[in-house]
């Protein structure tokens, strides 16, 4: 063959390439109503689709494919899904009446004893997440729709563990959950391309609200740029996780609709207390006055990914005490007055002295979520301001947690989604109980009466009792200027125009946002769409 | 003779894939932290001490770093990479799906690449310091100095976002070749540009070898000095800059697979260290070195087949 030959073959190539795609790009949509959607991460490396693997439940929820026994409305109600309702029978037994009518995708009816084998996937020691569920003893069934949880001691979260992706409802009779999931949510699985895409189509026989979409293809994309021009393009509906600097144009561009809605992540700094002198309350609490948390909010976040903290709990949580507690404001003067009370004396030159040396913090944080660095210098331009010298040190999350446990931190900067399954007893007991994991090695802050009040609530089984005791305990931990906290995390969602966006609403929301994830702004929407009906 | 080679160059491998494998294996334990810590870490930001625990000793982590390294060479050695630490599934497989994407998009880049360069390259050395040869050259260092994500989000705008030709990214079923248009363009003009100045200066080089003014001098018409002397001889080599570019293709690009979404192999390793997934990290980084070298191996055999003026022998 001559080269010139070989040469207009490629060339063919080519072109008759660029005219299949053109022809397959138009010849889109018919009667179908699909949804596309962009999101950031999609299951894991490897690509296994179980949600009872590590953390890959959470992606699956997303899809729709998978229910819980519990779950959140979007005001953080708990709410029945697969059950109707629970019972507490003693102070370890909880009796959990289950759903009728509802079969798996593959057809299988779910009863008892499917629901069984499915927590007993989570009980098993095999599991890498087993140990979260230790409070179990038991799970047995009383009849073909009631399931009783017997737990070890009194332990109250116990309902609320069953919100957790984790303990999605899977099909006794699925072959192989990796790579077909058999749920009994509104949408069943099509496909999967391992860190690209997954598709779902509508469930005809789901036991709620009838699906009102037909298709919906999920996009995974890292890349947020690509994301905001997934959207730009039209090739998705929704993309989730948009830049807060590109929320002003979006905003401005009347092809897209852009939102910015509460979550449950909270960006707070660790103090170590086991070095001077931040084992001083005072200290700690002028590192409380010395920061302008409306300006962090307005500089680094733009205004629109967040909004100013008080305490741990952001203000949509339920069991947040931000009303009773007292907010550390901006104030510079007293956060001067305090340190010198400490011995943190100004110096001539208006820097701020500890032992004769000049007093420096080392603010140490990661960069996985992007907004930490910028962040962390607003921070360091306010410290500066009243004298403190700061470093900001970028790492990684495992070396500053090496740092942490090894004592040789000053302030690390992080964030948290701080009630995975809605229960305060999880970061309360990680952080503030002396023993707690986060309590003892990073914050190495211990206070017996806070100690006593943890486990006293974890043991309440009375919701106001226990909401008592988290009140105390949200007071006793701000005071003890235990943490700065800075900020509670808005999430930035982009949404095409009007008409395709109403598709989007038309469908069962829960399947596409995390449970309480679901913005006011489309509820309006939705109300509207009922008006247009 | 070639036999010869073939055999020594063989065996050279060895060595370097062993130290590969155990730079691979060891960049993840010098990097600070606890690989059970870590990965128990939920997305939400705690990990449970209990489960950390386990972890460790499921995954035999709690044993010197020297067996460890032993116990996974030994099973990488034929062929099994050990399982994800995030999703327990084969790192082998799930290596060798996202090589067979990266492979689709690598033959289409590699062929978009000598479509352009090999013309371009010729007319430019052919038409030497005219306006034609000042465009190409100047395509050239564009294509050569513009980063691929910049190219990469242009190519967006204008096909997907003003024109609405081309997904803006996205993987289709790994089918669809209308998703691996842009990828393949950003991927090969890169090469390509590479590829055209390499082949100008070759040409350049044999157009005034003696050879070609005997061809010229025998009476043959300028289109066969210029294919069958010129290029052919010009090309040897340009081998080696194919073959790189094949080796960089078939390793993935890390920032176009990731702005476009593709489910290849430098999405994986991306996605894999960032979910820290060690095994994944450990198992990709050592598959894709295998195939650089041998790569790179082929391409030394090539070269020395098609030009015989080029021994290695020892003795020479």
């Amino acid at each position: 063959m001559t080269l010139r030959m070989k040469l207009s073959l490629a060339c063919t190539a080519v072109f008759f390439a660029i005219i299949i795609c053109t022809g397959c790009v138009q010849t889109e949509d018919s009667e179908e109503k699909v949804l596309r959607v962009a999101l950031t991460t999609g299951p894991d490396t490897g690509g296994s689709l179980d949600p009872s693997i590590s953390w890959e439940g959470w992606p699956m929820r997303r899809t729709g494919i998978y229910e819980t026994l519990f779950s959140y409305d979007e005001n953080m109600n708990l709410q029945p899904e697969l059950a109707t309702g629970y019972k507490q029978l003693n102070d370890t037994e909880w009796e959990i009446q289950l759903r009728r009518n509802v079969t798996f995708h593959d057809g299988t009816i779910m009863e008892a004893d499917a629901v069984i084998s499915s927590i007993n996937r989570i009980l098993d020691p095999s599991n890498s997440r087993s140990s979260e569920y230790s409070f179990i003893k038991n799970v047995y069934k009383t009849d073909d729709y009631t399931i009783v949880v017997e737990t070890n001691e009194s332990y109250a979260p116990t309902i609320f563990m069953f919100t957790d992706t984790i303990m999605s409802i899977v099909s006794p009779n699925a072959e192989n959950l990796d790579t077909e999931p058999v749920g009994t949510g509104p949408y069943r699985f099509v496909s999967f391309e391992p860190g690209a895409s997954i598709e779902l189509v509508k469930n005809p026989d789901y036991w709620g609200e009838a699906p009102k979409i037909d298709r919906i293809i999920i996009q995974y994309s890292k890349d947020a740029a690509a994301r905001t021009l997934l959207l730009k393009s039209g090739d998705v509906d929704i993309t989730r996780d948009v830049l807060q600097s590109e929320y002003a144009t979006l905003e401005a561009d009347p092809d897209t609709n852009i939102v910015s809605k509460e979550t449950l992540r909270t960006y707070f700094m660790y103090i170590n207390e086991g070095k001077a002198p931040f084992d001083d309350v005072r200290v700690r609490q002028s590192l409380n006055y010395a920061i302008d948390r409306q300006e962090i909010v307005d500089t680094a976040l733009e205004g629109v990914a967040g909004s100013p903290a008080v305490g741990i709990f952001p203000d949509i949580m339920p069991w947040n005490a931000n009303d009773k507690i007292e907010a550390y404001e901006y104030n510079p003067e007293k956060a001067l007055e305090l340190f010198a009370e400490a011995g943190i004396t100004q110096g001539s030159d208006g820097r701020l002295y500890y032992n004769g040396k000049p007093f420096t913090v080392e603010i140490q944080t990661y960069t996985k979520q992007s907004v930490h660095q910028p962040m962390a210098e607003v921070i360091a331009a306010q410290f500066e301001k009243i004298g403190i010298t700061t470093i900001i040190k970028i790492a990684e999350t495992n070396s500053i947690s090496s740092d942490a446990a090894a004592g040789k931190y000053d302030l690390a900067l992080y964030s948290w989604g701080v009630a995975p399954v809605g229960d305060p007893d999880y970061f309360m007991y990680s952080h503030f109980l002396s023993t707690g994991t986060y309590a003892s090695t990073w914050l190495r802050y211990s206070n017996p009466q806070v100690d006593e009040w943890i486990l006293e609530a974890r043991a309440e089984t009375d919701e106001e009792k226990r909401a008592e005791l988290y009140d105390m305990i949200q007071e006793q931990v701000q005071n003890d200027a235990v943490l700065v906290c800075i900020a509670y995390k808005k999430e930035i969602d982009g949404l095409s125009p009007i008409s395709r966006v109403l598709r989007f609403i038309q469908t069962n929301t829960r399947s596409l946002q995390r449970k309480w994830n679901l913005p006011e702004e489309l509820k309006n929407e939705r109300q509207n769409y009922r008006t247009l009906e | 003779m070639l036999k010869e080679y073939f055999i020594r160059r063989a065996l050279y491998l060895l060595p370097v894939l062993i130290f590969i494998s155990f730079m691979s294996f060891s960049l993840i334990y010098i990097a600070p932290g606890d690989p059970a810590e870590i990965m128990m870490t939920s997305p939400s930001g705690g990990y449970d001490e209990a489960a950390v625990e386990a972890f460790r000793i499921a995954h035999g982590l709690d044993q010197p770093f020297y067996i460890q390294y032993l116990n996974w060479l030994k099973h990488a050695a034929v062929g099994d990479f050990g399982y994800s630490y995030m999703s327990e599934q084969s790192v082998f497989e799930t290596v060798l799906d996202a090589f067979r994407n990266t492979l689709t998009l690598s033959v289409l880049a590699l062929a978009i690449a000598l479509v352009i360069a090999i013309p371009l390259g010729v007319v430019s050395a052919l038409k030497r310091n005219t306006v034609v040869d000042d465009a190409c050259r100047f395509g050239a260092l564009l294509g050569v100095s513009m980063p691929n994500f910049l190219q990469a989000y242009l190519m967006i705008i204008l096909f997907s976002v003003i024109i609405h030709w081309l997904p803006a990214s996205g993987f289709g079923h790994g089918t669809d070749i209308s998703y691996m248009i842009l990828p393949a363009i950003v991927l090969g003009t890169g090469s390509a540009a590479i590829m055209m100045r390499m082949i100008r200066s070759s040409m350049l080089d044999v157009m005034g070898k003696e050879y070609i003014q005997t061809a010229r001098g025998k009476g043959m018409s300028e289109k066969i000095v210029i294919i069958r002397h010129a290029l052919k001889n010009a090309l040897v080599p340009v081998i080696t800059v194919i073959g790189l570019s094949i080796g960089f293709l078939l390793n993935g690009s890390v920032v176009v697979e990731t702005i476009f979404g593709w489910s290849g192999i430098g999405n994986l390793v991306v996605n894999s260290i960032l979910s820290h997934d060690y095994m994944m990290v450990q198992g990709s980084v050592l598959f894709v070195a295998i195939i650089f070298l041998l790569i790179n191996f082929f391409v030394d055999i090539v070269y020395v087949w098609a030009n015989p003026e080029i021994r290695y022998d020892r003795n020479s």
